[in-house]
């Protein structure tokens, strides 16, 4: 079963995110922010991660500066943001998303999303 | 003899900066070459209570991440109506990091962002209206619910609206229920909010 790390400091966006990937097939683990984030990567090999911007101690784009920096895999990593801003999204790809969502995500959308940059095509 | 060792020119260090240095010549060091510089500039214009117009108007140029950070934290510090102002102007940069640090900093002056909060909640810019409600994540404030209430009841914009019920979902009370179902119908066909209002009632119930 494919892995994912979902980070986000809003609980609600955590669930939501989580719901809609646990019935897509996907184990799902949650992150508070950057820095507990790095803590669970240390812990488990994931396959993708779902990325808040904003967050509290270390935001979306320090997490994904410190793991781009590293040496190994590199699993894709979407960020998902409210700001739909140009530079914001040419910030998050700068430093090392693969794709860059807007919030509220459509749970099809989400789906959708992660199985593309998981490499599945069909129902996992 | 041990030799004492000279510090490279052009680098500041501790003990420069421990020289007495008047207002001017902390506004004009704002404005230096040397990153390390501008830094202590900034950490000791803090002491200085007619440094936020200085302190802004460098923030707005301001492009070495530690530098910018200090400035937050002075004119955090200072917390006077310039500060605020330029606190608030920040929330309009195009800068992410900008924004956010901007944010940082307006959570922690409760008493200067309330009386503004209104008029950010109604800012035309809906990034605003985002920026602000994501100011009340961690605005110590009695009026929080009142200003997100406002907002789930009164605003369009599907974003604005969901970055409030996320924060609803953590400080409801009971007389959010009425504004939450409202929301609710308001966007039928939009599944966060239901799912984000379903767990915002779900947790008022249990209260």
């Amino acid at each position: 079963m494919k892995q994912i790390l979902v980070i986000d400091d809003a609980a609600t966006v955590r669930l939501y995110h989580r719901g809609i990937l646990e019935s897509g097939g996907y184990r799902v683990t949650e992150a508070v922010n950057g820095v507990e984030g790095l803590e669970r990567v240390a812990e488990t090999a994931f396959d993708l991660y779902f990325v808040d911007v904003n967050m509290p101690v270390l935001d979306g784009y320090g997490f994904l500066r410190e793991l781009r920096s590293r040496d190994g895999p590199q699993p894709p990593a979407i960020m998902v943001s409210t700001e739909a801003g140009e530079q914001d999204r040419r910030l998050a790809l700068e430093v090392g998303a693969s794709h860059y969502m807007i919030k509220p995500v459509r749970p099809e959308t989400l789906l959708a999303c992660a199985r593309l940059l998981l490499g599945e095509r069909s129902t996992p | 003899m041990a030799l004492r060792r000279r510090p490279p020119a052009g680098t500041t260090t501790q003990d420069e900066r421990r020289l007495a240095r008047d207002f001017a010549g902390l506004v004009a060091a704002l404005d230096d070459p040397d990153p390390t510089t501008r830094r202590w500039a900034a950490r000791d214009l803090e002491a200085h209570r007619e440094a936020s117009p200085a302190l802004v108007a460098r923030l707005a140029v301001e492009t070495d991440v530690s530098v910018r950070e200090v400035i937050l934290t002075s004119l955090t510090c200072l917390g006077d109506d310039t500060a605020v102002d330029g606190l608030i102007q920040a929330l309009r940069s195009e800068d992410a990091l900008l924004r956010n640090g901007a944010i940082v900093a307006l959570q922690q002056l409760p008493d200067a962002v309330a009386p503004r909060m209104e008029a950010l909640l109604a800012d035309p810019d809906s990034d605003v209206r985002i920026f602000a409600v994501r100011v009340l994540e961690s605005l110590r404030h009695p009026r929080v619910e009142d200003w997100l209430l406002e907002v789930i009841e009164r605003d369009a914009h599907l974003n604005v609206c969901a970055t409030a019920v996320d924060l609803l979902g953590e400080v409801a009370s009971p007389r959010a229920r009425a504004p939450l179902e409202a929301l609710k119908r308001r966007f039928p066909d939009e599944p966060y909010i239901q799912f984000a209002a379903d767990l915002a009632l779900r947790r008022i119930g249990e209260v």
